[in-house]
């Protein structure tokens, strides 16, 4: 398949998962909650009525500008992505390529929310930076171990290392469980669901970030969840669960981890700030330094 | 025939359509976009009365409203409905239009119960304020004191299926007759009431003029000139026009 028509399809591929990473998300609430949730259109309707609003209030240039970066920062992570069938641009760029892409959304909505000059907004911002400084450290810590693990930082690479030979023994769960542990509690921060979701908290600050965000610039960000949900379950899934050899196992693999941070969410209010970071670097920050041990003595021997 | 005024819904206003809402390709994308709009309403509550007590059974597990997509919205940026559930009074009107100022268009309002429509039982009271649709454009009322769910479902779906038809328009009758409105507020909050939404830049902006947008009521507003300073607010809007 030629570059250019994979750099069109990827996009468009992980807006569709994401899509329905969105609805299973909402389901598996509304199951939680004993209701019945919403139709299975429900996410593509939401986002195309943001788009058609008829009145639109801009707060200035940068809050222009920055929704922009929200979107194409994700939007170049995707394509960083390996998928099956569609390598996309990860040969020109690695997995410290992509976590550096993975910033910039959210340099980009502290950019944008500082313009539109709401309180609750600037406040949940520094509520996701200082949450961000929480989960980066376990989940590069883990990066690490796995990138010393599979001696390269290659995502095709490490795709082909660990779907070499048999189905499970080479799998990065299997061969270094800690870190895997550690990731996905990483992961659940990151896609910010409770207990985590304290630069949200709607009853409290009005969903922060958000607050000033209407029509197309709340469709964008809805846009953006879709393809956040799909790049770190993807990014989980090569890491640690061998990736799919098509799209119906990668599929399979990427929804169980949303499946499962989408169980944990909805039986937990959240933290406090201070009691995010003090959770984050206490538990897996502990466990993936220790994952990070056993993966270095494993090298050595 | 009673010597008060019947309040309907105003007329549409004639005027010619652009060349985007003539085309197939415009008409086909704004009744998928009606469609959308109709099942997807985000909710936002002005819960000053009892009539919020009916909504949580709305929301939750007994009734969900959630399978129609409908959303409790926490800011009026990202809010298509106000949902006024109960009475309101005087001074929590002022913020009610703040807010409903706030939101984006197309929006919508729904008065809850008998206070939101004629005072209900606090008619007699000096502080709350009889009828909404004097001061905001309502969509849907729904009687009642307070009405059941059922009641507040039935009412919902009826609007879904006005948004669905192309008929629930009144959020452009506050910028087409933005004078009548703010004369309301202005007779009762005083001559000096003005919001910081700039209604009429925003009416001109989306082509939303109406016969009715200016007037005397707003001619007040000039002396404010917060967002055209130096050149009398209203005055370059008219020019302009």
């Amino acid at each position: 398949m030629s570059i250019a028509l994979q750099l069109l399809l990827m996009p468009l591929a992980a807006f569709l998962v994401g899509l329905a990473m969105v609805l299973m998300m909402r389901k598996v609430r509304a199951s939680v909650e004993r209701r019945i949730g919403p139709p299975w259109y429900q996410p593509l309707f939401d986002i195309y009525k943001l788009f058609a609003k008829d009145t639109q209030i801009s707060h200035g240039v940068m809050h222009d500008v920055a929704i922009m970066m929200v979107l194409g920062g994700i939007i170049c992570v995707v394509l960083f992505l390996p998928v099956p069938g569609m390598s996309g641009l990860s040969a020109k760029g690695d997995l410290i390529t992509l976590l550096y892409l993975m910033m910039v959304p959210s340099l980009g909505m502290a950019l944008g929310v500082g313009q539109t000059a709401n309180p609750n907004g600037s406040i949940g911002i520094a509520r996701a930076l200082t949450a961000m400084a929480g989960y980066e450290i376990p989940f590069f810590i883990c990066v690490a171990g796995a990138a010393l693990h599979y001696g390269t930082t290659d995502l095709n690479q490490i795709l082909t290392i660990q779907q070499h030979g048999g189905h499970l023994e080479h799998w990065g769960i299997v061969q270094m469980p800690l870190l895997a542990v550690a990731a996905l509690f990483a992961v659940h921060a990151m896609l910010g669901k409770e207990p985590f979701e304290i630069y949200v908290a709607p009853a409290e600050i009005a969903t922060g970030p958000m607050v000033e965000m209407s029509g197309k610039y709340l469709g964008t960000l809805f846009v953006m969840q879709c393809f956040q949900l799909f790049t770190v379950s993807v990014l989980y899934t090569t890491l640690f669960l061998g990736g799919g050899f098509s799209w119906f196992t990668l599929l399979l693999k990427a929804f169980a981890v949303v499946f499962i941070s989408v169980l944990v969410t909805n039986v937990y209010p959240r933290y406090r700030t201070d009691d995010v970071l003090r959770w984050q670097w206490k538990w897996p920050t502990g466990i993936a330094l220790l994952g990070l041990g056993m993966v270095m003595l494993q090298i050595g021997r | 025939m009673p010597d008060y005024p019947i309040y309907r819904d105003p007329p549409e206003q004639c005027r010619t359509p652009d060349a985007e809402e003539r085309s197939l390709w415009g008409r086909t994308l704004e009744r998928i976009a009606d469609h959308c709009r109709a099942r997807s309403l985000f909710v936002l509550h002005y819960c000053t009365g009892c009539g919020a007590i009916e909504l949580p059974p709305s929301m939750t597990s007994r009734f969900d409203l959630e399978r129609v997509g409908m959303q409790p919205m926490v800011t009026p940026r990202q809010a298509d409905l106000l949902l006024i559930t109960g009475y309101l009074s005087v001074k929590t009107l002022k913020r009610v239009i703040l807010t409903y100022e706030q939101m984006q268009g197309p929006k919508y309002v729904m008065g809850f119960g008998s206070c939101t429509i004629n005072g209900g039982m606090y008619w007699n009271s000096y502080a709350t304020v009889k009828r909404l649709d004097q001061y905001l454009p309502v969509d849907m009322y729904i009687a009642g004191c307070m009405p059941r769910p059922e009641a507040i479902q039935q009412a919902f779906l009826q609007l879904m299926e006005k948004i669905d038809s192309g008929r629930a328009q009144n959020w452009k009758e506050y910028y087409r007759r933005y004078d009548h409105y703010l004369g309301e507020q202005q007779a009762l909050f005083g001559e000096q009431f003005h919001t910081p939404t700039d209604v009429i830049g925003e009416a001109r902006h989306y082509s939303l003029f109406g016969p009715e947008t200016l007037g005397e009521h707003t001619a007040k507003l000039a002396k404010y000139d917060l967002y055209h300073p130096g050149q009398g607010a209203v005055d370059a809007l008219e020019v302009k026009r």
